[in-house]
């Protein structure tokens, strides 16, 4: 129907004002849906809600939970956030608001005694006791989750850092796991001859860095790397220096990957026999799963020997922790579920899952190289030592990792990076006490 | 609704009134001029209720906080956060590395985008060739991070054709030593940020009257001739922008070198952008982030300022 000029001019601005009309009203929807309370976090019957930064373990956390429902009558709903970093702005956001989940994973150490220092967090102390009472939990492990003296997580797991190595390679070239430092400097040597990398090191994404220091200060001298963390002791003392000189050593002779050589890629320069030993946690094992690699017939692993025969040995070990928020929506719920968590069954199916260490000491991994692996360290009683990425204040620690990484790509000598660091262990550590008091 | 957006007077309200309203003086008193002023009122609002509470809320709160010290009580520490870019080695990269992108943004997307739009404007394959040009351009940055690293990392795609040619002594961690990870950071960019360029000075080539270039032909101009005394300067306004935009992509590069190096190893590639992600999310100090922040935003705007007043001044004039 054609109209005419008038009947044009006075529909127009009734379309316009309707189209307005429309858009305000899309517009308010949109922000009061915005406004509006997501579910996510929101209590549901049965169920515990968990923060995880590890979205690959979803399906692990599911048939935990089913574990954990039969006990406590709740299962775990995770909830991913794949991103660390974002991960972490998020969790410490929530932890003031009523959308905090009822658990959340979290790294233990200085990580946790800052989230616990900023308030928010349950006191787990009573859980902590009954578990040491039953023997589910190592009572070493308490001070890595302790803030002025009460626990705020329970572990999740435990890894020790490990050098995961090709069986194939191995016999091929007639090398076993060396037992001390000698044979272990003879495996490198052999590996070179023939073409492959002998180490995997890297400090792509940043934090990698801190691992082939933490593990050979820790082989040079334990009680010292407790001291250091501590902020007790200086890193331009001489264990530091030993170990950085070594480090150094490795790099010169080509026994190092380029710092650039990406971990992911670890289980497949392991079986395509590129490299001959892949220092990580033994969580690494599920990964090895993943390349096809079965464990005990086409890889193993050995800890790391002490550079001196009488150093007394330790291990790395590594445990994130269950926290759970004040303000959690199913804060009864998740009480349940973190007293329940290091119940045999539940670490039986979590174990298999992860095919790594359970953090309950009755429980022996289902893999027979981690299996071995926890027979060594009760074997040969080593000291467990925490994790250097959560043993001291975070910004020290992440300062200290980019002089890692500096010094990896050949910025700066080993002299110089450990000034460096010693320069920020300082202040940081100045700054941790001032806060504290 | 007598009064409507149709009907105003024309502005400064002096002079004839529009044609048709010589019945209306030409400045209105009372209620509606005053309503009036209440409709645009109504219309500006939203826009300015959106830019204050997003963009000028955060930037006045970012510059308190960045007056503060990063300790748990967080106490005024005037400009200490401001100091440490004289203390602080990492900052003094940083800037050194934002110059650097500034520089390389700058200049080679303007001119590769130059050569390439002249070179392809009126060949044979012009269509094929500035398509893969201009194709990188509508990746994302992330998308473009994650090519050059297949291609740049020690054991990548450029050191094995590099040693598949004998030509190992070439062969090089390209991203692990300064400034050289810089540059080739740089040139990834401009492998992306050229396509853009490429068509706006299309647009500005299309535009140029042929009569002018055919006046140089009769005048015996040759071909560089015409391109540097009669192309060139037509190209201006487009150069502006280009140029322009460039600059305050270069001061705020970030995403491209979070993906390839995450501004390391040991804080070498960080620009001022990185930094200021580094300082506030992962060294747990946003104070000193927003003392970057502030920094950051004051050198794009004056940045963006000073070329754009120059230019558009020149140009207006």
């Amino acid at each position: 129907m054609s109209a005419s000029g008038r009947t044009r001019s006075a529909s127009a601005p009734l379309a316009r004002r309707r189209f307005l009309a429309g858009a305000a009203a899309g517009a308010a929807v949109l922000t009061a849906g915005g406004c509006a309370r997501g579910d996510s976090t929101s209590a549901q019957p049965g169920n515990t809600s968990i923060s995880n930064d590890n979205a690959t373990w979803d399906d692990g956390y599911r048939a935990a939970g089913r574990e954990l429902e039969k006990i406590t009558g709740y299962a775990l709903r995770p909830l991913s956030n794949p991103s660390v970093t974002s991960y972490q702005q998020v969790v410490q956001m929530t932890l003031q608001t009523s959308k905090a989940t009822d658990l959340v994973k979290w790294a233990s150490g200085y990580q946790l005694k800052r989230l616990a220092r900023a308030g928010g967090l349950t006191d787990l102390s009573d859980v902590w006791s009954t578990y040491q009472a039953k023997g589910w939990v190592r009572g070493t492990g308490r001070d890595a989750v302790s803030y002025r003296g009460k626990a705020y997580g329970i572990p999740l797991y435990e890894s020790y850092y490990v050098l995961f190595y090709s069986k194939p390679v191995f016999r091929k070239l007639k090398l076993s796991a060396p037992r001390d430092w000698g044979e272990l400097l003879h495996c490198a040597e052999v590996l070179k001859r023939n073409k492959i990398t002998p180490f995997l090191a890297s400090q792509t994404g940043g934090w990698p860095a801190i691992e082939w220091f933490q593990e050979l200060v820790t082989k040079v001298d334990p009680h010292f790397y407790r001291k250091l963390v501590a902020g007790k002791a200086s890193y331009t003392d001489d264990p530091a220096r030993r170990a950085m000189d070594i480090w150094h050593d490795f790099m010169r002779r080509g026994w190092m990957t380029s710092p650039d050589f990406d971990q992911a890629r670890g289980p497949g320069a392991l079986k395509a026999g590129t490299v001959g030993m892949f220092l990580h946690g033994t969580w690494q094992a599920q990964g090895m799963t993943a390349a096809g690699m079965k464990p005990g017939v086409d890889y193993g692993a050995f800890i790391l020997p002490t550079v001196r025969s009488t150093t007394p040995k330790s291990v790395i070990a590594e445990s994130g922790v269950f926290t759970v928020p004040a303000r959690a929506a199913s804060h009864d719920a998740a009480l349940a579920n973190v007293g329940a968590w290091l119940a045999p069954p539940v670490q039986r199916v979590w174990s298999d899952f992860l095919q790594d260490s359970s953090a309950n000491p009755t429980v022996r991994s289902n893999n027979p190289v981690v299996a071995g692996l926890q027979r060594d360290v009760t074997r040969e009683r080593r000291l467990p030592l925490i994790r250097y990425w959560e043993a001291s204040p975070p910004s020290l620690i992440q300062g200290n990792t980019n002089d890692l990484g500096g010094f990896m790509a050949g910025q700066t000598s080993p002299a110089t990076t450990l000034r460096r660091m010693q320069e920020r262990a300082q202040d940081e550590w100045a700054a941790w006490r001032r806060d504290e008091a | 609704m007598s009064t409507s957006t149709t009907d105003r007077p024309a502005t400064g309200g002096r002079g004839t009134p529009p044609t048709g309203e010589k019945h209306r003086t030409p400045v209105r008193h009372g209620w509606p001029a005053r309503h009036e002023r209440l409709t645009a009122g109504g219309f500006l609002a939203p826009a300015v209720l959106l830019v204050s509470l997003l963009l000028l809320a955060p930037f006045v709160w970012t510059v308190h906080r960045s007056f503060f010290a990063d300790t748990r009580t967080s106490p005024f520490s005037w400009f200490d956060n401001y100091t440490r870019f004289a203390s602080d080695p990492a900052l003094t990269r940083s800037i050194q590395n934002t110059l650097l992108w500034v520089a390389g943004t700058v200049v080679l997307p303007f001119v590769l985008g130059l050569a390439i739009a002249c070179m392809t404007d009126a060949t044979r394959f012009s269509r094929l060739a500035r398509l893969c040009v201009v194709l990188p351009y509508a990746l994302s940055g992330s998308a473009v991070a994650v090519v050059w690293n297949f291609m740049l990392t020690t054991d990548g795609a450029v050191n094995q054709v590099l040693t598949a040619v004998n030509l190992d002594s070439f062969a090089q961690g390209w991203l692990l030593t300064w400034p050289g990870n810089t540059v080739v950071m740089i040139i990834a960019n401009a492998w992306q940020a050229t396509g853009v360029a490429v068509i706006l000075f299309l647009v500005g080539l299309q535009s140029i009257p042929p009569e002018t270039l055919e006046a140089g032909s009769l005048d015996g101009a040759g071909a560089w001739q015409q391109f540097r005394h009669i192309i060139l300067p037509q190209l201006r306004p487009v150069s502006i922008i280009v140029i322009g935009m460039s600059l305050v992509n270069g001061l705020k590069s970030f995403d491209l070198i979070w993906v390839l190096t995450q501004g390391g190893p040991g804080r070498a590639t960080e620009t001022l952008a990185v930094s200021m992600y580094n300082e506030t999310f992962l060294e747990l100090r946003p104070g000193a982030g927003a003392a970057i922040a502030v920094v950051l935003t004051v050198i794009v705007l004056a940045a963006s300022w000073l070329y754009l007043r120059r230019q558009l001044d020149v140009k207006g004039g």
